[in-house]
């Protein structure tokens, strides 16, 4: 009875091998098909490593290319300005000169002319003055393109550290320092419409109306 | 009596086009600084110093944080401020008459702004 009990329970266990081996035979095309998917992709994810470090290890230098603009920058503007100063010094010179000379010999067409050229060459320096601020403004516009580089720096080390357990530190030219937050205006625009100017001064002027209605309440609650 | 400014900026390009165009609107007199450090040690220094034009964003001390020290100083807590900034969102200029600033100018600004700036500062002041 133990005999056939132990037959019974061998051929079952056969069975379920039987089902086991039918059943693998089922999933080694699948599997197959599972090693072949991983046979293409190791490749890709190999090249997609290769490509974030690549770009991760460019991205310094581009940072360090964009402040050596914004220095550039900087350097050509404060040239322009030392040579407007020396236009504006030279044209208020020669308006002085023209004018006593104008004093001298009385109003004469011709002069009145050369003066007033003058004048609006030297309106012309000013505004030229003026325009300059655009490089206090775009070297912030590059400042905070820079701030973004640092973020997908950043981003992009993570994900290394997660491919290889390879730390951005170790990357090539990873030595570019980049300016803090406070420095720039990420919104900065050089925008001349003065609509800006003009949503300033109805806030100044709510403050300071604010601020009369409060002098006027304290004055109302001494009385 | 005469105004001695002191212009903020981290900007060497700025302060050159804020002090030209406080020569072009008749200032002469004027002293600079690179951030709100520096200028808080010029205050400290030169009690001449009755105007104070700054830049929001620097390095260090900001100019935001700059005019809330000014604000909180016994010595020259009321010294008029002038904020010329690249800020022009609402809540930007909001923050920075909360600090109490005394006017506010966004860049680009032209000389005449400036002077008109300046001008209802001082007449609010002085009324």
């Amino acid at each position: 009875m133990d005999n056939s009990n132990s037959f019974e329970n061998i051929f079952k266990k056969l069975g379920d091998l039987k089902d086991f081996f039918v059943y693998g035979q089922k999933l080694i095309p699948i599997l197959h098909k599972i090693l072949d998917f991983m046979h293409d992709t190791v490749p890709l994810l190999e090249n997609v490593n290769r490509s974030i470090q690549d770009s991760t290890s460019k991205i310094p230098k581009a940072a360090m290319q964009i402040n050596s603009i914004t220095n550039a920058n900087e350097i050509a503007t404060t040239e322009i300005l030392d040579i407007v100063d020396g236009m504006s010094m030279d044209i208020a010179n020669m308006q002085t000169k023209l004018e006593s000379l104008k004093n001298k010999l009385g109003e004469d067409e011709e002069l009145n002319a050369v003066i007033s050229t003058i004048e609006k060459i030297n309106a012309g320096m000013l505004n030229i003055t003026i325009s300059l601020q655009v490089q206090d403004i775009t070297s912030q516009q590059l400042s905070s393109v820079n701030h973004l580089i640092q973020s997908i720096q950043e981003k992009l080390a993570a994900l290394l550290i997660e491919f290889k357990d390879k730390e951005i530190s170790e990357l090539p030219a990873a030595e570019y320092h980049f300016p803090k937050d406070s420095t720039f205006n990420a919104d900065a625009r050089y925008d001349k419409s003065n609509s800006s100017q003009k949503l300033a001064d109805s806030l100044v002027e709510e403050t300071l109306n604010k601020a009369t209605q409060s002098e006027i309440d304290k004055l109302f609650k001494k009385l | 009596m005469a105004l001695k400014f002191l212009v903020v900026d981290d900007s060497v390009t700025m302060r050159r086009i804020v002090a030209n165009s406080l020569k072009t609107i008749g200032h002469d007199l004027y002293v600079e600084a690179g951030d709100g450090r520096e200028a808080l040690a010029k205050l400290t220094a030169d009690d001449s110093i009755n105007f104070v034009i700054t830049d929001w964003n620097m390095p260090e001390v900001s100019g935001l944080e700059l005019v809330k020290a000014i604000r909180s100083n016994e010595k020259f807590g009321t010294i008029p401020i002038l904020m010329v900034t690249t800020r022009g969102l609402k809540e930007d200029i909001i923050e920075a008459l909360a600090a109490k600033v005394n006017n506010y100018v966004v860049k680009p600004f032209t000389p005449q702004i400036l002077k008109e700036k300046i001008e209802q500062i001082i007449s609010g002041s002085t009324e």
